[in-house]
């Protein structure tokens, strides 16, 4: 479990601009233990998916340093998952072999690959599509598929990029329920970003509140809700709506 | 911007159209429980203008209103069709050949010349897609050649290659190469960033993404180049068949004009669009096979 604690020391970013450069990130120190599922929420330009993409490895910092368990983040790699806003189906491959990419990636044979994709498809529930091509999927479905994908790779860490913004509000409620199912006892350390407050603290053991220009983290707070007892009557708890009007305020403050 | 230089000079063709038919089916409004009914009156009005032009000719013919020489009967045409695909008077065919050989021999150049081009054309655009030096050294010249109309340089292929099918296969190679490479280029411009970050998250190299992710996406990119370089390769063997054409449709047309043949001009007009328009047609049909997620994902 120690393996893959996440550290990002003083870690600032800046973007060439055309006219002038920006910062989206300036002085971020931040620690994930394993097993923390971390929700990343603020205005759109506070650089949260800035921090995802380094995580990620897409993104080399412009200064300080990123580790996972230790060594530093030299690019992408399949111990950190990404899910993505869009689904990034491949529409030339089927559903199962979508979910199959990362093994047959790593050599796995035909059967083999196979066998890990029907597995993870089972466990989001789309047994029945494997043979299906992702267009032919609705929007929630091809979500699930693209997170069946990232966890047949059985990655140590998710890093997960607003993956419901685009769905309507019931698939995303749903779609939440199952990823905590998932998440739960799995020992896997999730960063998810989003723009909802109550998203990010429905799903969150901890929440990071970032502020804009220079993106920076104002709020880091552990969430004082049980894991393992979030569902419907959670969202519909006073004590709940009032830690959202508590993270919600310091957004407020900066949009 | 770099498809868009591709376009204008081949976009011509005969036969070939770009709008896809599917979204105009859809949008007639055909009922599901007469899924047939746009279909059926389409073919319904083509026919009746087709009728209307075969009238309106044989009328013209009939007439006299001008001389037989210029404009030949209806029925001219046929008997020369006829004769094209028999022995009459002692003589095979026309020129010598059956219709069909003619035929043949100019598909067989477009086969050799565009199948070639794409041999060629997809391993280079893949590559000016994606070493940067190579592309800055070697598009100006794809792009030159591209602009060239062909014939401007048969004579040399045919000072290099000799008069007969090898300068031709040359030539239409060269027609047909640059617009399949710069269209492969465009493909891989065109690949959203996500899908290969995407690829590169879950295990992939750069040898696992050009197979996972750059080929496939640019299949339809490169079946529109496919189309764009047939067409206009079929454009260009006919013009290039004027010399030592014979066997081929295009050579069978230039004789005519030795004898005022205007019938057999004819013929091989009819013979020569209606080629155009099924060889397109194959490459649609090929597309829609390879390609099922256009338009979809």
């Amino acid at each position: 479990m120690a393996g893959h604690r996440i550290e990002l020391r003083d870690v600032g970013h800046r973007y060439r601009g055309r006219g002038a450069d920006v910062d989206a990130l300036t002085g971020v120190d931040l620690t994930i233990e394993p097993g923390e599922f971390v929700s990343v929420v603020g205005p759109s330009g506070c650089g949260k998916t800035t921090v995802l993409q380094i995580l990620a490895g897409f993104l080399q910092p412009s200064s300080g340093v990123a580790t996972v368990g230790g060594d530093a983040i030299a690019g992408p790699s399949p111990d950190r998952g990404v899910v993505f806003q869009q689904p990034n189906l491949y529409p030339w491959k089927s559903v199962r072999d979508n979910v199959a990419l990362g093994p047959q990636l790593r050599g796995a044979g035909r059967r083999e690959r196979h066998e890990i994709a029907d597995r993870h498809l089972a466990l989001v529930g789309l047994s029945d599509f494997g043979d299906a091509a992702p267009y032919e999927l609705s929007g929630g479905m091809q979500q699930r598929t693209q997170i069946a994908r990232v966890l047949a790779n059985d990655p140590d860490v998710l890093l997960m990029d607003e993956p419901f913004g685009a769905l309507d509000a019931l698939t995303r409620e749903r779609l939440q329920d199952e990823l905590l199912r998932i998440w739960r006892g799995s020992g896997k350390t999730v960063v998810f970003v989003t723009h909802s407050v109550e998203e990010a603290a429905y799903l969150g053991t901890r929440v990071l509140v970032m502020s804009p220009r220079p993106g920076r983290v104002v709020l880091d707070e552990p969430v004082p809700f049980d894991p393992d007892t979030r569902d419907a009557a959670l969202r519909l708890d006073p004590a709940f709506a009032e830690f959202r009007r508590h993270v919600g305020e310091r957004i407020g403050s900066y949009a | 911007m770099r498809l868009g230089c591709i376009g204008h000079k081949a976009a011509m063709p005969i036969g070939f159209t770009v709008n896809s038919r599917r979204p105009a089916v859809a949008d007639a409004g055909a009922g599901p429980s007469r899924p047939w009914a746009p279909l059926a009156r389409r073919v319904g009005y083509r026919l009746l203008s087709l009728a209307v032009l075969l009238v309106a000719w044989w009328l013209v013919t009939e007439l006299q209103v001008w001389s037989e020489l210029f404009v030949p009967k209806p029925t001219a045409v046929w008997d020369r069709f006829v004769d094209s695909v028999s022995v009459h008077d002692g003589q095979k065919g026309l020129s010598g050949y059956y219709l069909w050989e003619h035929l043949g021999a100019s598909l067989r150049r477009i086969g050799l010349g565009v199948g070639l081009a794409i041999v060629v054309g997809i391993p280079l655009g893949l590559l000016l897609a994606t070493v940067r030096p190579f592309r800055v050294i070697v598009e100006p010249y794809v792009n030159f050649i591209r602009a060239l109309p062909p014939l401007a340089y048969f004579s040399l292929l045919i000072i290099w290659f000799g008069i007969e099918d090898t300068s031709k296969v040359w030539l239409l190679f060269l027609a047909a190469f640059a617009p399949i490479a710069l269209s492969v280029v465009s493909g891989v411009e065109g690949i959203r960033r996500d899908r290969i970050d995407a690829a590169h998250a879950l295990g992939a190299g750069r040898l696992g993404v050009i197979r996972h992710v750059t080929l496939p996406s640019v299949l339809p990119e490169l079946f529109t180049g496919i189309r764009l370089s047939l067409g206009f390769a079929w454009t260009t063997i006919v013009a290039a068949e004027t010399v030592d054409g014979i066997p081929g449709i295009g050579g069978l047309a230039w004789t005519t004009k030795k004898f005022q043949q205007t019938d057999v001009a004819v013929l091989c007009i009819l013979v020569i669009g209606l080629t155009a328009i099924a060889l397109d047609q194959a490459v649609k049909a090929v597309e829609r096979r390879a390609v099922p997620w256009k338009g979809r994902a």
